[in-house]
């Protein structure tokens, strides 16, 4: 799920590019705020961060004693992106295993789907392996998806979110809308 | 491998701060991501084109997963499902899968009928059908 959000962050500015004008330090604020919204790249409570929405507010600054560099409270909105245990929603498929698919679900990279959540479905192999079923459309590479998540992981060290998605359930499966 | 032990979307238990949280459509981040990646290739600032691949990646999924390209139609598609009592993370849900039938929605959003507002399926009918009339005229 996408979601917007009003975070408040501490931006801080070397001494050195504290430049005379406010227009100046407003850019480096916002610079250093996007540089560094963008390094962050998720947290496990917000999710994956997107983009910077607004800045809604610059706080006055306060000097750090022995940098000297200063520290300015902001407070900005933004999009990010987190899924929930029980969500349902649509990927593709980029990786195709014995055991499993891999999906691409919005940022996540790899969102697993286990051939033990793809209820009738067999694995055929091949160059180009695939999981088959009789009464529904393939699952490939490339193949679009519409699944359930059944749990969610953060890895902290990597920044980024791991989910287990499966097929069990109505109206989940590949879907075959044309790209639009 | 689990996230925190009660979570279930389905039932709406995603936590307080995200029930109460502005979500948004596949269709609206599209709106937003494509209109700052114009801003960003028009500054000819390099300190300002940070994009970050959670940004592409996401402007990726986004476009191939709106069922909305039309800027009325996606605002058109968040007054329509305004009017029926849902939780914003439900109503997105909704936009995103685009359900054909009340048996559809209910299975994608359990939480429609269990939440004790106890949507009616002719409710849920009138607003599946005011969603479809928007794809068609988009």
């Amino acid at each position: 799920m996408f979601l917007k959000v009003q975070l408040p962050w501490n931006v801080i500015i070397a001494a050195e590019n504290l430049k005379p004008g406010s227009l100046m330090l407003q850019r480096a604020i916002l610079i250093r705020l996007l540089s560094d919204f963008a390094a962050k790249k998720a947290t496990k409570d917000m999710g994956y961060f997107l983009a910077v929405t607004t800045l809604d507010k610059i706080g006055e600054g306060k000097v750090r004693q022995h940098t000297g560099d200063v520290l300015f409270p902001v407070v900005f909105n933004a999009v990010t992106f987190k899924i929930f245990k029980g969500e349902v929603l649509e990927g593709v498929v980029h990786k195709v295993l014995k055991h499993g698919v891999f999906m691409r679900i919005g940022p996540i990279e790899n969102a697993y789907l286990s051939s033990s959540k793809m209820p009738g479905y067999v694995y055929v192999l091949g160059e180009n392996p695939y999981f088959m079923n009789q009464k529904m459309p393939k699952i490939a590479k490339d193949v679009k998806a519409r699944v359930v998540v059944i749990g969610t992981k953060w890895m902290e060290a990597e920044r980024e979110f791991q989910a287990l998605v499966g097929l069990e359930g109505d109206y989940l499966g590949p879907i075959s809308s044309p790209d639009m | 491998m689990s996230g925190e032990e009660e979570e279930n979307a389905a039932e709406l238990k995603i936590g307080d701060e995200f029930l109460k949280a502005k979500c948004l459509m596949n269709c609206e981040v599209s709106l937003i991501l494509e209109h700052k990646y114009e801003q960003l290739q028009q500054s000819s600032d390099d300190a300002m084109n940070q994009v970050s691949q959670v940004f592409e990646k996401s402007l990726q999924y986004v476009k191939r997963f709106s069922r909305y390209k039309n800027p009325d139609a996606v605002r058109q598609v968040r007054e329509i499902l305004a009017r029926y009592q849902l939780a914003e993370f439900e109503l997105c849900v909704l936009g995103n899968l685009c359900p054909e039938t009340v048996e559809e929605a209910i299975a994608m959003v359990p939480s429609i009928k269990t939440r004790g507002r106890a949507q009616d399926d002719e409710a849920i009918e009138k607003m599946l059908n005011d969603l479809s009339l928007i794809k068609k005229f988009e």
